[in-house]
């Protein structure tokens, strides 16, 4: 009974390398690598490493990809004198920041103001949207849905609205996100101060539940699998069409845990609507602050969604001079 | 069917790890105390003992016992006494021996003083004491809204060093590097966080008057005037700055889940606004004319405490340091635990002090009993 109780795999199997499908049309630059057999990989995946397909768009895709790195990894270090050990110091902190407010939506700023941003961006861009087509069009030379696809799309709606759109509808590219570790957590940070404090949005309310309701998914179905393996649930696929034991099992375990089971194909619907929904909700949450709302807990208090608290005792009554006496919260019944 | 070696190998690995983890960081053991200043839901907490401890005494030097008075005031005694003429010849020499025991204690009178000429203004470290003491007497007069009741002495910054340990030196601006992108201007040569972060932009609040709103007033767009992103970025690092600087966290003041809003912060809110402006006078006021009156550069030396970090010119810093909040407050959220500390040196209170009749201040109340003694 020692199989599926570790990351790594019981079995490898091994033999002849696998007869993969013939392409369809164009075959340039397509699939490259002489296939081999791991058994290091084999402990946690498949022996057989290569071919990989490329294609054109996956070429073009790792094109711009290495040269939006080369910019964004020449630029931090070109900022450190060339120093290698600064560079590692300062790796963390180092960052592209995008074109200050003044140059509102100029595509050519000067290249130390924000220019290098817009390049880094341009092609960062270009190989995640090619990268976009490779895996539809991969998806679709194989017969199979394009349901990895959209998830990915998903992903790249949250990194248009953050980068491209919502910069655009603010009229500014200062508001968009750094290229950098602290810098774009600091940007966060910022983001949810300047604008009344993102807890109170409720697209990011949706976000967050999507995202842990996506690892609890995860770890449920996860473990359900492995739990009936030795039943032969590792083939779900199969036991999709043609219940067997181990998925009447699975079913019946979660129905006398809770009183109802997904199945082994609406479980996974449950996944990837939990996760695409991460991004989704959190894309229109980005898209909505700034634009629509300026200020998200005066906006909860507006739709009766902040609590009410008692004032806190030995405030002076009289504001320092200049400050405006906006109370956010009618005081409750009771105080004062 | 997993091989040895990687069996062995991730014990190992584990082994390490967990040695690693154990042994080469500096563990520290904060007190998980603490103390409940907002309503209860709002977890507006203080760790007080969680803080660094900074590396300068924090309680005051016991006070001088009191004098008689001679009855005659220094500037009749004295010569070229400007800022303390009004004061009781004995009680001024009172305050010149504290003073020394504050600042200068191992240099005496002679760090100030040139030769035995006490009235000569030869050395400008006596230019900028006369400054100085006018800075104190003004902060201890006409920001009792800050520093009531304990007040303030030289003390209170210097801690027994000719130079405060927390002073801010306004980093001259990098050259310019046309074809990198800019950097924030992070301090590479700081040995502490808040040293590290930014901080060219404390400028614009603790020199200059720029507003400090960071959010807007409305739920929805407006016509509200709120600062660009870059400017919030650096009411950030001024408002850790101070947080740091005092050894609290946000919730001192603020409710975090809305800070503008006056109508859910802590008293502490009040006094932090006027300590704000009178930084701004301070640094305005005095301590950029103590520039002019006492010329220094100093090179900072950097001492990395890892050998593989290269050392970093921290440039020269000139001019003097300029004040935060940390120059008085040595990360506790009132300096040396908010001991009183003016009511037995009441020469320390300016003549712009209005409660001269109202005698309602303690500093106040000592001046008479001193007077009537």
């Amino acid at each position: 009974m020692a199989r599926f109780h570790t990351l790594y795999n019981a079995i490898q199997v091994t033999g002849p390398v696998e007869d993969e499908l013939p392409i369809e049309g164009s075959t340039f630059g397509g699939r490259v690598g002489k296939p081999f057999h791991s058994k290091l990989l084999g402990l946690i995946g498949e022996t057989q490493v290569f071919p990989v397909y490329l294609g054109i768009t996956g070429m073009l895709s790792l094109v711009c990809g290495f040269i939006a790195i080369e910019i964004i990894g020449l630029n931090f270090l070109a900022a450190v004198d060339w120093n290698v050990v600064r560079f590692i110091k300062m790796l963390p902190f180092l960052a592209i920041q995008p074109p200050p407010a003044k140059y509102g939506l100029t595509l050519f700023p000067p290249l130390a103001e924000g220019g290098w941003w817009l390049l880094a961006g341009f092609f960062l861009t270009a190989s995640i949207l090619l990268w976009w087509v490779r895996m539809y069009r991969r998806a679709r030379a194989l017969g199979m849905g394009t349901h990895v696809a959209w998830a990915f799309a998903s992903a790249i709606w949250l990194y248009l609205v953050l980068g491209f759109i919502r910069p655009i509808c603010m009229g500014s590219w200062s508001e968009a996100v750094p290229f950098g570790i602290v810098e774009h957590l600091n940007w966060t940070a910022t983001f949810s101060v300047r604008y009344g404090n993102l807890y109170y949005n409720p697209f990011h309310m949706l976000s967050i539940v999507f995202l842990y309701g996506s690892t609890l998914l995860f770890a449920m179905h996860g473990g359900t699998v492995l739990s009936v393996a030795p039943f032969g649930g590792e083939r779900e696929a199969h036991e999709i069409s043609d219940r067997g034991t181990s998925v009447e099992r699975a079913g019946c375990f979660w129905r006398w845990t809770m009183g109802f089971n997904a199945n082994f194909e609406s479980i996974h619907r449950w996944i990837y609507w939990f996760a695409i929904l991460t991004t989704i909700t959190g894309g229109i949450g980005i898209l909505i602050t700034g634009t629509l709302v300026d200020n998200w807990f005066l906006w909860g208090v507006k739709h009766g969604i902040a609590a009410e608290y008692a004032p806190i005792a030995g405030r002076p009554d009289i504001l320092p001079p200049g400050m405006i006496k906006l109370p956010s919260l009618a005081t409750p019944e009771g105080f004062r | 069917m997993i091989p040895g070696f990687l069996k062995w190998g991730a014990a190992a690995g584990v082994v390490v790890g967990v040695a690693f983890v154990l042994a080469v960081p500096q563990w520290t053991h904060p007190s998980a105390t603490g103390i409940q200043v907002g309503p209860p839901p709002t977890s507006m907490i203080l760790f007080p003992q969680g803080q660094q401890v900074e590396p300068v005494p924090q309680v005051p030097p016991a006070p001088l016992p009191p004098v008689v008075a001679s009855g005659q005031l220094a500037k009749a005694v004295y010569k070229n006494v400007q800022v303390l003429g009004d004061v009781d010849q004995a009680e001024f020499m009172r305050l010149q021996e504290a003073i020394t025991q504050w600042v200068a204690p191992k240099q005496g009178c002679g760090f100030c003083h040139a030769g035995n000429d006490f009235s000569s203004d030869e050395k400008p470290q006596k230019v900028a004491a006369r400054l100085m003491l006018s800075m104190t007497r003004t902060i201890n007069a006409d920001w009792s809204n800050h520093v009531a009741p304990s007040g303030v002495t030289c003390y209170t910054c210097h801690r027994g060093q000719p130079i405060p340990a927390e002073t801010w030196f306004p980093q001259a601006a990098k050259p310019v590097k046309p074809l990198v992108a800019n950097q924030q201007p992070y301090n590479e040569a700081a040995d502490t966080v808040r040293k590290f972060f930014p901080d060219a932009g404390w400028a614009l609040f603790f020199v200059g008057d720029e507003n400090i709103s960071a959010q807007s007033l409305s739920a929805l767009p407006g016509t509200n005037q709120v600062h660009s992103f870059i400017v919030v970025t650096r009411i950030y690092e001024m408002m850790m700055q101070m947080s740091d600087g005092m050894g609290v966290n946000c919730g001192f003041c603020h409710n975090s889940r809305a800070f503008w809003d006056w109508s859910q912060s802590t008293p502490q809110r009040w006094t932090a606004y006027y300590a704000i402006q009178q930084i701004r006078e301070l640094n305005n006021n005095f301590l950029l004319k103590l520039a002019d009156a006492i010329p220094m550069k100093r090179i900072r030396v950097h001492e990395t405490t890892l050998p593989v970090l290269p050392t970093v010119e921290a440039g020269i810093q000139e001019g003097n340091g300029l004040a935060v909040c940390a120059t008085c407050h040595y990360s506790q959220p009132k300096p040396m635990g908010g001991a009183d500390v003016i009511s037995t040196y009441p020469s320390l209170v300016g003549p712009a002090l209005p409660a001269k009749e109202a005698n309602a201040s303690p500093a106040n109340a000592n001046q008479q009993e001193a007077e009537a003694k």
